[in-house]
């Protein structure tokens, strides 16, 4: 086997080898480079493969004949093999990815190169102290070169204050190791793990950790870095960012067993506050490449966590670690790399990647694994951090990492949401040489993989978890085909896989009714897709996503898995969203609050097994003493998805500025996982107290006033799926209310209504859907008088609206039914009365709904409107056949229902008597009441017929017009500016405290950054003083004060 | 009296180097005079290393007539720092090197030798 030294000694040969090269000779002197840094990468790979395969075993290289301490040793075990090569196939890819930069530059940057890898490999493998400092101070001097590649102002001053900051940090480096010396009397990291307990010895450990945690660029003492992120070539940055960041922390790891232990949670800290701030920082850049600056410090503070707590972490270390540093290497690389090839630091320039779909992908992949969503590694590794330091009640640092995480989201997302909307004004097809294309792909190829092994080494390689993603994956490449057959494709998939799936499940009536609920609502919501020309690019693999999601949900077994199907089926539909035209902001609201949601819940999820060990969180006996915390946790990450008010002002955006076929599906199917999650965690943990407050009391009015807000909210919007999508708050409310009874009668209203809300809300929105694909606006106000063009449409507004009102004899009136019994036996008085009042508006808004679209006159421009497309209205018929027969035969849905609540729950049951409903208070009679309604709608019908049968008929414009033809003939229609009269009365309810409330603390947020950012004066000497500064604090918060 | 040993007086002086060298570095405005602050603060370090191997009564590590070649590591010096400050003093040239290129290329861009004007990537 080839020696590891010879890493360095193929290096050195090379960098010589290129001196003597002539100017003339470039282009084959590239080559040369480029076959020595593969030779590098033959040499660590073929340690990694021997290593991982146990034909090798871990080794030192002594040099000089002596044994440590009295000579320099390289070790090569399984780390530093991973890390070298890392950093040698990182350096091959430069090359080939510099190859038109070192074409033209001198030899003198060839070598330079080599340097730079020579000194990453020997900082890796080195265990001698002293020689480490060389290696890095020739690692500092080659970066200082690699920065001006691009010679300009910017990298040249950014350079010097790189050089600047290294020189401060050396010269600690370079006391702690002569004090350390002169301490132990070796320069040998193993032989000097007693340092700290000689006397002085802990100051000598301190001033080299120290050296070393600014080296590894922690907020607040790394505006050098920064600064240089900003102006280096990108292939620079990225080397920075994936290799160097990663060997230095690597140096980390290997001096820990010398540093204290009770340091370890203090230097643990400073990583995350760096991974919090500096993430929050980046929320405010314009400039991508200082964007990806802060983001790759935040990495490095959350890396430098891991390592610090090694200890802590023991049997989990290198599962976290290896998660968050290979996304870190792949992702970073990427994301740099690509902005090498956009060539510019403007979000709005990166629409050309929209032109070449593989590299968008890619892209996209590469902000979806930073970001930490599945199925990528820091996903698994950000959840089995939070997991082990919530066993050790680290909450303060649960919560620096949840902050973190989500300003991460925020700025990536922020980004993405721009490049996918950034497609227009582009040049044409940009050229993009194959060097630059070929190393993306292959660290896109990388991350694909490695995240392939994350989910395989946690046995998720299953029907739930990896066959779901496989059909993602198998979308992705067929993206190329067209709709229609992709459509066929989704839907076939989704049906074979609820027939393998229907046995595993069939048993539990649960799972049965939400995966109905969300297969076939799926499946359903697809149908109208049939209706779309063209290959819809990057529609199906999310919609895939996003069901898929869905179904992990329902039958998961354990917390991750649950989780992993809540962060995919977000992602998906966050996708969806982001598709429609005006859905950039929407879109990146959405994400962000269901970000936030989710972090709330994964809180959740690190608090639980305190209470229930490794219970699944919707399997618990309820009743669960204590556990206040973790119930609001988890009800405020699902109230964000059901979007209970105050939290609900991403909602009708996003529902809106979706595509309109798809918001059935992120809406009107996608809303009950919401509804799932609370549905569990009211059953499984029963009553629970918070400070002495009833927490389902509390949710109760929460539901109440929602409901009322909804609903008020739909009143007066002109926007026909705002309207819908508000209408869906009032429903949420009302089933949150429903749940927080915590009765029997009170669930089973929950779970039946969630039943109907997804029919006639997926039924309604399909029906706008196929008004506006006819129409081509979104505003009642310029529709009217549909009815006779639209018939059909308006049957499925016209079923659905009495069922939302709960109107007799329609489903809906079952509910409200059992509402009344429910609220009567809970003695919820005030409450249920709110919650009635709000079925009193949403009369209004309903109206409003089939009266302006529908009824009156139909406009000019609409005359020659069709009907909406079969496909469009295949689906909503289908639904409308499902609530006829809930409205005549409502047990069959609401018995088994009933079984599902488990027999902890309080309260009184409805009993059936064949069709008869029976409670303590009264009884129902569902298909009574649909007789007796036909029969008097029928006897009235037949009465008008022929009283009316002499009447003649009147077309549109037969009638008399009075007075003066308006200005604005819109103004004047019956929609606009509807209830006008109850705005002026009740408008003060609506004030948008909620928008304010959270705009206020986006504006903060901002302000804040500003503030803290301002710090980064971009002097120099700034940098240096930050870098004493941030020793000294360090001291003291070590040393408490006294001496070491 | 007895803290004024030659070693004392190196290392003491060696810190007040590092710190005027600092202390420069961090105040100066002009580029050139950074760089000398900096090749103060390495001096001071590099006397450190020197003044922290010596023992007093030895010689410098170096075999010839006068020390013999018996009992040698009661003659000498600790040999190490001696060594490794021969390193620190290349690799503290060759940072001055380069921090020099780097001067005079900010110089070429903006014609100016003031820290100050160099701050064009910030926040």
């Amino acid at each position: 086997m080839v020696s590891p030294v010879h890493i360095v000694s193929i290096g050195l040969i090379t960098a010589f080898l290129l001196g003597l090269g002539k100017k003339s000779q470039q282009q084959m002197l590239v080559f040369v480079l480029m076959i020595a840094t593969a030779a590098m990468t033959m040499v660590s790979g073929s340690w990694l493969i021997g290593l991982m395969t146990g034909s090798l075993k871990p080794t030192d290289v002594f040099t000089a004949g002596f044994k440590p301490p009295f000579a320099i040793n390289l070790r090569m075990t399984m780390d530093e093999a991973v890390l070298t090569t890392m950093v040698n196939v990182f350096g091959f890819l430069t090359v080939i990815y510099l190859f038109d930069v070192l074409k033209k530059a001198g030899k003198h940057l060839l070598s330079i190169i080599v340097v730079f890898l020579i000194g990453l490999n020997v900082v890796v493998m080195t265990r001698d102290l002293f020689n480490l400092f060389v290696f890095l101070e020739i690692t500092s001097i080659a970066t200082a070169g690699l920065v001006i590649i691009i010679q300009d102002s910017k990298s040249i001053s950014a350079g010097f204050k790189f050089l600047m900051a290294s020189s401060v940090i050396s010269g600690i480096l370079l006391i702690g190791i002569i004090f350390a010396y002169s301490y132990v009397g070796n320069l040998n990291i193993d032989f000097m793990t007693n340092l700290s307990m000689v006397k002085g010895g802990a100051v000598a450990v301190f001033l080299v950790m120290t050296a070393i945690i600014l080296e590894s660029k922690q907020f607040p003492a790394n505006g050098w870095a920064l600064d240089m992120y900003e102006s280096a070539h990108p292939a620079i940055g990225s080397a920075l960012s994936a290799v160097s960041a990663p060997a230095i922390l690597f140096v980390v790891y290997k001096l820990m067993p010398m540093v204290p232990e009770n340091w370890h949670p203090v230097i643990g800290l400073l990583g995350l506050i760096t991974f919090a701030f500096s993430n929050f920082l980046a929320t405010r850049q314009e400039n991508i490449r200082r964007m990806l600056g802060y983001s790759s410090v935040a990495q490095g503070g959350l890396m430098l966590t891991v390592v610090a707590m090694s200890v802590y972490f023991g049997q989990s270390f290198w599962f976290i670690i290896l998660g968050f540093l290979l996304t870190n290497f792949f992702a970073k690389a990427g994301l740099f790399w690509l902005n090498g090839i956009v060539n510019s630091d403007d979000q709005n320039k990166w629409g050309i990647l929209r032109k070449r779909p593989v590299l968008f992908f890619l892209f996209g992949v590469f902000v979806v694994a930073m970001a930490g969503l599945p199925p990528f590694p820091t996903f698994f590794a950000k959840w089995e951090m939070i997991m082990q330091l919530a066993q050790g009640n680290g909450w303060g640092w649960i919560v620096l990492i949840l902050l973190g995480s989500i300003f991460e989201i925020a700025f990536l997302f922020k980004w993405f949401g721009r490049v996918f909307h950034a497609v227009k004004d582009q040049p044409a097809e940009p050229v993009i040489p194959w060097f630059k294309e070929f190393p993306v792909m292959l660290f896109g190829a990388g991350i694909l993989a490695t995240s392939y092994y994350f989910i395989k080494y946690q046995q998720f390689d299953n029907l739930f978890v990896l066959i779901p993603l496989l059909i993602v994956a198998a979308f992705v490449v067929i993206d190329f085909l067209p709709a229609f057959i992709k459509n066929i494709l989704l839907i076939a998939a989704l049906t074979f896989y609820g027939y393998i799936i229907y046995p595993e499940i069939k048993g539990n009536i649960m799972q049965l009714v939400f995966m109905s609920v969300f297969l076939v609502g799926g499946i359903l919501t697809l149908i109208p897709g049939f209706a779309t020309k063209g290959t819809r690019a990057g529609f199906y693999p999310f919609a895939a996503m996003t069901i898929f999601g869905l179904i992990m949900l329902v039958n998961p077994g354990d917390n991750l898995t649950f989780f992993m199907g809540w962060e995919q089926m977000a992602l998906g539909s966050y996708i969806l969203i982001l598709r429609g035209k005006k859905a950039e902001r929407p879109a990146q609201q959405y994400m962000l609050f269901s970000a936030g949601g989710a972090y709330l819940m994964l809180a959740a999820f690190g608090m639980l097994p305190h209470f229930a060990g490794d219970t699944f969180f919707g399997n618990l006996s309820g009743l669960i003493p204590g556990a206040g915390v973790v119930f609001v946790l988890f009800a405020l990450g699902f109230m964000l998805k059901t979007a209970a008010i105050g939290l609900h002002i991403w909602l009708p955006g996003a529902y809106s500025e979706a595509e309109d076929d798809a918001t059935p599906l992120v809406s009107g199917v996608l809303i009950n996982a919401g509804v799932l999650g609370l549905f569990w965690i009211v059953t499984s943990f029963g009553p629970q107290q918070l400070f002495g407050y009833d927490i389902f009391q509390l949710m109760g009015w929460i539901g109440a006033i929602t409901a009322i807000g909804g609903n008020m909210l739909a009143i007066y919007e002109e926007d026909m799926k705002r309207l819908i999508a508000y209408s869906s708050v009032g429903a949420m409310g009302y089933i949150i209310f429903a749940l927080s009874m915590d009765s029997k009668l009170g669930l089973l209203i929950a779970l039946y209504y969630m039943v109907l809300h997804f029919i006639y809300k997926t039924m309604l929105f399909m029906s706008a859907a196929g008004v506006i694909y006819r129409t081509k606006t979104r505003n009642m106000y310029e529709m009217g008088g549909l009815i006779k063009s639209m018939p059909w449409s308006f049957i499925v507004v016209l079923i659905g609206i009495i069922t939302l009102a709960g109107m007799p004899p329609l489903a809906g009136f079952a509910g409200k039914w059992m509402f009344y019994n429910a609220v009567v036996m809970k003695g919820w008085y005030l409450q249920g009365t709110m919650v009635f009042f709000s079925g009193i508006v949403a009369f209004l808004y309903l109206y409003k709904l089939i009266a302006s679209v529908f009824l009156g006159q139909l406009k000019d421009n609409h005359r020659r409107v069709k009907e909406a497309p079969f496909v469009y209205l295949l689906p909503q018929f289908i639904f409308v056949i499902a609530i006829m027969v809930l409205s005549i035969f409502p047990q069959v849905l609401l018995e088994p229902l009933a079984t599902i609540i488990p027999d902890r729950v309080p309260g009184e049951a409805i009993l059936w008597d064949g069709r008869l409903a029976m409670t303590s208070f009264g009884y129902w009679n569902a298909f009574a009441v649909m007789t007796t309604v036909i029969v008097m709608f029928a006897t009235i019908f037949l009465w008008l017929t022929y009283h009316s049968r002499k009447a003649q008929k009147v077309k549109q414009f037969n009638i008399v017009f009075a007075a003066e033809r308006p200005f604005r003939p819109e103004t004047t229609h019956v929609s606009y500016n509807m209830f006008a009269g109850y705005k002026k009365a009740l408008g003060w309810l609506m004030t948008p405290l909620a928008t304010q409330f959270w705009t206020g603390i986006s504006d903060w947020s901002t302000a804040i950054a500003d503030k803290v950012r301002s710090w980064y004066t971009g002097n120099g000497q700034t940098y240096a003083m930050h870098l004493l500064l941030y020793a000294f604090v360090l001291y003291l918060l070590i040393s408490g004060g006294k001496i070491l | 009296m007895e803290y004024l040993t030659l070693q004392n007086i190196g290392l003491v002086t060696g810190f007040m180097l590092m710190l005027i060298g600092l202390y420069g570095a961090l105040t100066q405005k002009n580029i050139l005079r950074i760089i000398v602050a900096f090749t103060i603060f390495d001096a001071g370090l590099n006397l450190v290393i020197v003044a922290l191997s010596y023992i007093k009564g030895r010689v410098a590590p170096i075999i010839d007539q006068t020390t013999g070649v018996t009992n040698l590591s009661e003659k000498f010096v600790d040999p190490i720092p001696q060594a490794l400050v021969l390193t620190s003093i290349v690799i503290g040239v060759g940072v001055t090197g380069v921090m020099l290129t780097f001067a005079l290329r900010m110089f070429k861009t903006r014609h100016s030798l003031d820290i100050n004007d160099f701050k064009q990537t910030k926040w």
